[in-house]
């Protein structure tokens, strides 16, 4: 800020704020300040659940975002990798006494190999089947949480205690500057990941297969690259999900979670990072937060979620790009708003 | 060996049932997916609703379990009415991906709707037919399971009839072959997609009333019901009516055998697995025809 007001030239220099790096690290600020409203009694300490809750989600939901947003695949399997990314961390920790970067990178990596190979299967099954047969992974996983006794803990759960790391002893409000963290890092890996040659690479992959194949895009490489990268975010949030809420269970781990993820996704607007925060605190924070507060509605149970239910299905009849294609639509880009107003002065001076 | 060939035709039998739940929800999942073009994931969570209807009828107002029944089924046909009237029909400019999103919305509806109005407890169902065996070279079947496998075929076969021999059923599948085109002939395709959401929801209340008495009634009554039928889908094709079908009893009858012979542990994973190998080999399900890509 202080080098605008220094050199008159510095109105030519790009804004700091339109720096996207430092909007996601002033989110992170942002949303880590809030255990200090809790701690103050401004908020109340169950709304910082509901937000790592939202923090964990938005993990899988961005990297679900990649997934269908950029290379135009779907993936129902979401829920199965979370799981599994949660119960490795946990067994690793719990049982096999890891550190907590070890149980986290095993937690991400095991499942990735597994979304390599469903990069491969991708190369054969498309639309709909995909989406099944991703389906069908999950199930093969969820099924295996509820037998695997000795490892998943069957259908009692799994349970771990707040992490420990570097010596340190973690507590609800450190664990979720923890999820914060996280959460940056993922949104700033994947901004760099869509805007670099890679992610061009997929956009070309999603409008036309054949005309990317002919541009030197290898299919096979970049369809590996999206599913392991979905993977590892999935797992990766299921981690997260275990060292915050401290509990697994199979029962969490079925086809409503990867569905309400997916819902996440489009609610918050395909390729958009921000876009798919906001979709995720939809899904997951409105009910408890903010329609459990409304006269009518919040004081009968279950009827928070009957018009969560509804909204959702607004949002797609009526803003079908999601709330990221709203905010476009309203807010125009600078530079287009520039091209069409010079275009219509334009027109004027032809009249 | 008698007692083999008992054992054989007892899980057949058995298989049969399930494969009759799985199949007339993935008529209810390929019904709606063709003629409205929306993954029909709610069809579990309006089965399960309808079934809360036909268990409530049935315990507050100690109606018979085939009125109760019949209450449930026009309960599924008004679901069915409502969800096409007030959401299906106003989204023919919702790109298809964010159409599979309001099956979603459905279900949490549906999710937070059936403990309001039913209460949280678990109810229970009784079977229509509460008792009596036949004995079938050593194998024991309930009345019941014959009541469901035979109402299960009659059904299939009435509908595939109508599908077929019918100018009702030509409208259907004019409807699902080419929607805009169906409508520019006179099809009247608001009808067809109302009616087949109605039946949809008909056949989930019907796989929900058949599943209930083998657990309780609770919201996550069709959770497995909905994704087997989803697989039976895939199994078969989305192409044709039948292909599902027969996805659906292909999966009942696989996974009775798989649990019984070869792990009652891991049986039903290695029958997902094999769903998935079927699939690297048959893209297209098993009936499913080749999709012809164009550049």
């Amino acid at each position: 800020m202080n080098e605008m007001n220094e050199s008159p030239l510095a109105s030519l220099k790009p804004s700091p704020w339109s720096s996207p790096y430092l909007r996601f690290v002033l989110f992170g600020l942002l949303a880590a300040s809030l255990p200090l409203l809790s701690g103050s009694g401004l908020m109340k300490s169950s709304t910082l659940n509901y937000i790592g809750n939202v923090l964990v989600y938005a993990v899988a939901a961005l990297g679900l975002n990649l997934l269908l947003g950029y290379a135009g695949l779907i993936s129902l399997g979401t829920a199965g990798f979370m799981g599994l990314g949660s119960y490795i961390a946990a067994y690793a920790v719990k049982d096999m006494g890891l550190s907590f970067w070890a149980a986290l990178t095993a937690a991400v990596l095991i499942p990735t190999l597994i979304g390599l190979l469903i990069g491969l299967i991708s190369l054969r099954i498309e639309g709909i089947y995909l989406a099944i047969a991703t389906l069908c992974v999950s199930e093969i996983l969820l099924k295996s949480f509820e037998q695997a006794d000795s490892i998943t803990g069957g259908m009692q759960g799994k349970s771990v205690s707040y992490p420990v790391i570097f010596g340190h002893t973690f507590n609800r409000s450190s664990t979720y500057i923890l999820l914060v963290v996280a959460l940056t890092l993922v949104m700033i890996l994947t901004h760099n990941f869509v805007s670099g040659q890679k992610g061009r690479a997929l956009h070309a992959m999603r409008g036309s297969e054949v005309a990317a194949q002919a541009m030197g895009v290898n299919l096979l490489q970049y369809r590996l690259i999206a599913f392991s990268l979905a993977t590892a975010y999935a797992a990766l949030s299921g981690a997260l999900y275990v060292f915050f809420i401290k509990f697994s269970y199979p029962s969490v781990w079925n086809l409503n979670l990867s569905l309400y993820v997916l819902a996440a996704v489009v609610i918050g607007g395909l390729r958009s990072i921000y876009g798919t925060i906001i979709g995720t605190f939809v899904v997951w924070a409105v009910p408890d937060l903010v329609l459990k507060k409304l006269p009518v509605v919040g004081g009968i149970n279950g009827l928070p979620y009957i018009f969560n239910g509804i909204l959702i299905i607004l949002v797609v009849m009526f803003a079908p790009q999601g709330i990221s294609g709203l905010w476009q639509a309203k807010f125009p880009l600078k530079r287009k708003k520039k091209e069409k107003e010079e275009a219509i002065s334009g027109k004027k001076e032809d009249e | 060996m008698n007692n083999e060939l008992g054992t054989v035709l007892q899980l057949f039998m058995r298989s049969l049932e399930t494969g009759s739940v799985y199949s007339l929800a993935a008529l209810g999942v390929i019904i709606v997916y063709r003629t409205s073009n929306i993954v029909h994931f709610a069809q579990g969570s309006l089965g399960m609703f309808n079934t809360f209807v036909v268990t409530y009828v049935f315990l507050s107002f100690r109606l018979p379990l085939w009125a109760s029944t019949l209450c449930g089924v026009a309960a599924a046909v008004g679901t069915g009415f409502l969800v096409d009237f007030l959401i299906i029909r106003h989204t023919k400019k919702v790109s298809p991906l964010a159409k599979q999103i309001i099956s979603l919305g459905l279900i949490r509806v549906l999710l937070g709707l059936a403990p309001l109005l039913f209460g949280v407890d678990p109810l229970s169902l009784p079977r229509f037919l509460r008792s009596g065996d036949f004995n079938l070279g050593g194998a024991s079947i309930s009345h019941n399971a014959v009541l469901n496998i035979s109402l299960g075929l009659v059904l299939m076969g009435v509908l595939f009839y109508v599908l077929q021999r019918t100018k009702m059923g030509l409208a259907v599948r004019t409807t699902a072959s080419n929607e805009p085109v169906a409508r520019l002939m006179g099809v009247p395709t608001r009808r067809v997609t109302l009616a087949a959401w109605a039946l949809a929801g008909v056949l989930g209340c019907l796989s929900g009333v058949m599943i209930a008495p083998t657990t309780t009634v609770t919201t996550s009554l069709m959770d497995a019901v909905q994704v087997n039928a989803l697989f039976g889908c895939v199994l078969g094709g989305f192409q044709t009516f039948y292909g599902p079908v027969l996805g659906a009893y292909i999966i009942g009858v696989g996974r009775n055998f798989l649990v019984y012979y070869v792990s009652s542990i891991w049986g039903e994973q290695i029958m997902y697995l094999l769903i998935l190998i079927f699939l690297i080999f048959r893209p297209n399900g098993l009936i499913g025809k080749k999709f012809v890509k164009k550049v």
